[in-house]
């Protein structure tokens, strides 16, 4: 039974979340690969959950969205081809276990779609007299914005420009990891890490002026 | 045949910028736009600014550890085989 709509193109060796992980489970590795799959989880597992944090927005979804998706693989190590990407394999079961659980929150403010145009901060920080040159021009914005409201502007964007923005972001993934990790091709990646990262500009301004950190231009406000 | 470029108009360049800020492109047309950027100062300031940007962010989506003891709950939750059991 399909799971979502996302899920319904998922590799079959790509194990596959459940409405709810309970009782015990199938071994499906034997003493020596359990000690591999803990190796390859330990250099992973500070990354998996603060993806799952940025996702779920909490400590406890996170623990439990890495933990199933920490049984998952284990369940299905035996399809993982080892010296092959575990970061990405473990990525892809996390993210099919976040897209299963949490449907996305119709009442979550998203940033209009519509034609964002290049260079939008760029733009708009030269109106309000922000710096637009220097060695790090951008600061002076998100320096004034901080880690909470990056974070508000970032969950602003629709769900699928989210997940890969923040791939992007917080994992320094290669487009062609994110592809692995989101089951897409890399030129599917390229176009929503584009688009995601001009209509992130919007929404960060949108954040700082609702913060009053910057204000529309006198003409704007009517 | 494709068509060679021997510099990149403004244009050009700039429809390049995601990618060569992200080392997406060739070798030849990381050239073509390094080369861009050493002469024009207006595309200069605008990648630096969307550089900034990016790098900004990510600065501020900085890691979040687990908590300490969590892989040893993961570790502990999976079901372990039985000593002598494959391996």
């Amino acid at each position: 039974m399909p799971l979502s709509e996302s899920d319904a193109n998922v590799e079959p060796a790509v194990p596959q979340p459940q409405a709810t992980v309970i009782g015990p489970a199938r071994p499906a590795a034997g003493q020596r690969e359990a000690a591999d799959f803990e190796t390859l989880l330990g250099a992973v597992v500070d990354a998996a959950y603060g993806y799952a944090f940025r996702l779920s927005h909490n400590r406890s979804d996170a623990e439990d969205l890495v933990q199933e998706a920490a049984l998952l693989a284990f369940r299905g190590f035996g399809s993982f081809e080892p010296g092959s990407n575990f970061k990405a394999w473990f990525f892809k079961i996390l993210t099919n276990c976040y897209r299963s659980k949490y449907r996305r929150d119709k009442r979550r403010p998203t940033v209009d779609l519509d034609d964002t145009p290049d260079l939008y901060l760029y733009a708009r920080s030269g109106e309000v007299g922000f710096p637009t040159d220097g060695p790090d021009p951008a600061s002076a914005l998100l320096d004034r914005l901080g880690t909470e409201r990056v974070v508000a502007a970032l969950d602003q964007l629709p769900e699928e420009y989210r997940i890969v923005s923040t791939l992007y972001f917080m994992q320094d993934f290669s487009y062609e990891e994110i592809a692995r990790a989101l089951e897409c091709p890399v030129g599917t990646v390229r176009s929503r890490l584009h688009r995601g990262r001009k209509i992130l500009q919007k929404a960060l301004w949108e954040v700082a002026e609702e913060a009053g950190i910057v204000h529309p231009p006198r003409s704007a406000e009517l | 045949m494709s068509e060679h470029l021997d510099r990149m108009t403004c244009e050009e360049a700039f429809r390049r910028l995601d990618d060569f800020i992200d080392r997406q492109l060739n070798a030849e047309e990381m050239r073509l736009v390094q080369e861009h950027l050493d002469v024009c100062a207006q595309c200069t300031r605008e990648f630096n600014f969307e550089l900034s940007v990016i790098n900004g962010v990510r600065s501020r989506l900085a890691r979040i550890a687990a908590p300490p003891d969590f892989l040893s709950r993961i570790a502990s939750s999976l079901p372990r085989p039985k000593p002598g059991e494959g391996g």
